[in-house]
């Protein structure tokens, strides 16, 4: 039978927008990849992001690629709920069958998701875990804001998640801080499902490790994808990155989506002057 | 086209217009028409540069077509116009209808080739059990040496590796396949076990639109030869009249 | 002084404090009471001790007593100890309330690091005076944070400390202030009383007022209010023992025992509450 209506998406997210300072349609329209800035000239405003949209359904990963002032940072603490943004719409499908829609919830409810529904990987571990404490404490603080109170269980629990990110077991009772990078990245992981999420956002989770460790974490993210069925968001400045973990990516610059398409079509055949110019450096 | 269609090529155009080269266009496909049908085996041919890998990647949209019409015909004779079909959709088309076997394994190094092959056929709606006795089968077919089936692919040569790729792209297979160059690393041995698979593939109904740099694969599988030429088919027909042709070319 | 009734009431000055200062207090009293476990800020005022010294449990008792009341003080389970003696001094010298070490005749029992093992009754109001009232203070210094924390009810740090203090010493190894959810809402510190007296204030029949001094703030057990500790399902919630310590001069094996070091080495135990001791002695003197 041909059905090939995609699932609802998990995370949407529709003409997402974000200024610092005030806005007209004039600031709006001198800003951007044609006006190659996001810091309009006359009023200073700056338009972080703007007109953003696109949504990932669960089992699916999307890449958000750019440089550092593109707008994706903008973006992504939008969908976690960090910032405000200035108009624009993102809505979360939570595990229950409710819709949370972000953009309108209050603070406490924003933690409340990011303890159930919707976790970040950092790119900086020491932003996702308190590393003067245990690996297993780390991800019992996750267990118990979502209610946890047996120990037995959440040792059970903690190990079961260590155990499947590759974080050895005789590790689990060390504060986080004597782990390497590529472990703490792990267990940021193991962290970050504790819950079992409906969305996942990945800040450049590789980032920083040494090409080798980069590898076993982004094969380990891969497979946890895959395994927990999770609507990921990847947001990275490299293409390997996004290459392997993504089916379908948004290029942006000063702001704007300036492409967006299949993975493998935005590496082979990138349409936009500014992804042919990222693609040819990273290719280079 | 019949009701047996299962890929109709219309009109197809790929320009790439290279913006950090002073804009410059460069044309890869310039009006192609094609039609594949339920079980038949089209192998295009041509020098390098012919247009042959562009058209693949158009069908399969790693390249975007710049105008013309790609339709997939599925089993209940739904059109899918796979060039004006969204991203996500495309993504769902790639699982299960159409597949796409490079020259090259494209795979996290950490994974083992059962693992490969075995999620190719769970993406392709085989159940895990399932897929897992089919990816053994498949690696078994394809002389994969039993001690490799649970290393990582990272360890692997060229030849296993292209094998391990051509498991995961006929195991559960697609309505269409699109085959670049599938078996250019494999010796003879191998080769020849490779294209008793391919085969296969034809008897089981699936379409097959394949690139092979030799002509003895294509006399091997191939119902109808297309020639390409400058981004445009220059002949199309059954593979004795073609081939031979191409011989007295090469010659 | 036993009922909001009487709280409300108005009240002239005393010596220590004018009737301002007593109305400001009460009404923290009473907004404390209103929302069990809530730290509420108070004005503290300048008192004749040191802030430290009792002083955040000498307002609160100050706001409180008048002439008719009945007064024990006590310092670590005893009448005697010298902050207990000044202080008791002065709430009698302001209010002109009488004295005594016994619990029952008490209308107001102010303590520092004890409930009297005798039982309190309704009616009776316990003030404990409180150096650190902050119960997350140990795994979040950031005020505003904390504030959220309280208000949300997200203790999941606290949990985590306690995983943390589980898993590093093989058990809850935290002795005084141990944290307790008051009402099923707010986690206050039991500071400093140890963990023996905790089982005390769930359900305690007795009003019983927390003031901290130098923080500035009042919180509130109301009478029959469930107060729990913080323990894990499977890891009960377990008060110091030592096995086969006895108090030396009454033999109680089942009140709060301290212990002295013996000149000839090892130690010996004695009651911490001493005038419930001394009752014990007298009540076996006389059997």
């Amino acid at each position: 039978m041909t059905n090939i209506t995609p699932v609802a998406p998990t995370l949407a997210v529709v003409g997402l927008g974000h200024a610092y300072g005030g806005i007209d349609d004039t600031t709006i329209a001198e800003t951007g990849p044609a006006a190659g800035t996001s810091k309009h000239a006359r009023t200073g405003t700056v338009v972080a992001a703007w007109d953003v949209s696109f949504d990932v359904a669960g089992g699916e990963a999307l890449g958000v690629i750019g440089e550092s002032g593109s707008g994706k940072s903008t973006v992504m603490k939008s969908i976690a709920g960090d910032i405000m943004p200035t108009t624009g719409r993102v809505t979360l499908q939570r595990g229950d069958g409710t819709t949370a829609v972000i953009t309108e919830m209050s603070p406490a409810e924003i933690r409340a998701l990011r303890v159930n529904d919707l976790s970040i990987v950092h790119q900086n571990p020491a932003d996702g875990l308190d590393l003067r404490i245990t690996a297993g404490g780390n991800i019992a603080d996750r267990l118990t804001a979502a209610g946890w109170r047996n120990f037995a269980a959440i040792r059970e629990r903690a190990a079961e998640l260590l155990t499947r990110t590759e974080v050895p077991l005789d590790r689990m009772d060390d504060p986080v801080g004597s782990f390497s990078g590529g472990m703490r990245q792990r267990v940021q992981l193991a962290k970050a499902l504790a819950n079992t999420p409906s969305v996942v956002l990945l800040d450049e989770p590789t980032t920083g490790l040494d090409a080798s460790i980069a590898a076993g974490v982004l094969d380990l993210i891969r497979g946890l994808l895959d395994e927990f069925g999770l609507a990921a968001v990847v947001v990275s400045h490299d293409f390997s990155v996004i290459e392997m973990l993504t089916q379908r990516c948004v290029v942006m610059q000063h702001g704007r989506v300036v492409e967006h398409g299949l993975t493998d079509q935005l590496l082979e055949d990138p349409a936009h002057p500014y992804s042919q110019r990222l693609v040819g450096a990273a290719r280079a | 086209m019949s009701s047996q269609s299962v890929l109709d090529v219309v009109q197809l155009h790929k320009s790439f217009v290279l913006h950090n080269i002073d804009g410059r266009r460069v044309d890869a496909l310039t009006g192609v028409d094609l039609h594949v049908n339920v079980g038949e085996h089209v192998a295009l041919a041509g020098s390098s540069g012919a247009g042959k890998s562009s058209l693949l990647k158009c069908i399969y949209r790693t390249y975007t077509p710049t105008s013309g019409d790609v339709i997939l015909t599925d089993t209940d004779g739904t059109r899918l116009a796979l060039s004006a079909l969204g991203e996500r959709e495309m993504v769902m088309v790639r699982g299960r209808r159409l597949g796409y076997v490079s020259q090259f394994l494209r795979a996290q190094p950490r994974r083992t080739p059962m693992d490969i092959v075995t999620a190719a056929g769970i993406l392709r709606g085989t159940d895990v059990t399932t897929a897992r006795v089919l990816a053994m089968e498949a690696l078994d077919r394809l002389r994969l040496d039993k001690g490799l089936w649970d290393v990582h692919t990272s360890v692997l040569s060229g030849g296993e590796r292209q094998r391990v790729n051509l498991a995961a792209g006929t195991i559960s297979p697609p309505r269409l396949l699109l085959l670049d160059e599938p078996v250019s690393a494999l010796d003879p041995a191998n080769r020849t076990a490779a294209l008793d698979v391919i085969a296969d593939l034809s008897a089981q109904g699936v379409a097959v639109l394949s690139v092979f740099h030799d002509l003895e694969a294509m006399e091997r599988l191939a119902s109808r030869i297309v020639v390409m030429r400058d981004g445009r088919i220059e002949s199309d027909g059954p593979p004795i009249e073609i081939l031979s042709t191409l011989r007295a070319v090469a010659r | 002084m036993s009922t909001v009734r009487d709280l409300v009431a108005t009240r002239r000055d005393n010596a220590v404090m004018d009737a301002g200062a007593v109305r400001a207090i009460r009404r923290a009293i009473l907004t404390a009471i209103a929302v069990p476990g809530y730290q509420v800020p108070f004005g503290s005022r300048e008192m004749p001790v040191a802030r430290g010294w009792g002083s955040g449990g000498l307002q609160v008792t100050m706001a409180l007593v008048g002439s008719a009341d009945v007064v024990k003080v006590i310092d670590q389970g005893d009448d005697e100890g010298v902050n207990a003696v000044n202080l008791r001094r002065l709430i009698l010298r302001a209010s002109g309330a009488t004295e005594t070490d016994d619990v029952s005749e008490s209308t107001i029992v102010q303590t520092r690091h004890r409930i009297p093992e005798a039982g309190m009754v309704d009616g009776q109001i316990l003030v404990l005076q409180v150096p650190e009232p902050e119960p997350l203070r140990g795994v979040e210094r950031d005020t505003r944070e904390l504030e959220r924390m309280h208000a949300e009810a997200d203790y999941a740090k606290m949990w985590v400390s306690l995983y943390e203090d589980r898993v590093r010493n093989g058990m809850i190894t935290r002795t005084t202030g141990y944290p307790c959810v008051v009402a099923g809402r707010y986690v206050i510190s039991t500071t400093p009383i140890p963990r023996w007296d905790v089982p005390a204030l769930h359900r305690a029949p007795y009003l019983a007022l927390f003031g901290a001094g130098r923080a500035k703030r009042i919180y509130a057990i109301p009478p029959d209010t469930t107060v729990e500790p913080m323990t894990f399902e499977d890891v009960p919630f377990e008060v110091e023992f030592t096995p086969g310590a006895r108090c030396r001069h009454c033999g109680s094996d089942d009140s709060y025992l301290v212990s002295t070091p013996r000149e000839e080495g090892g130690e010996t135990w004695a009651c911490s509450d001493t005038s419930w001791c001394r009752a014990r002695r007298h009540q076996r003197g006389a059997q």
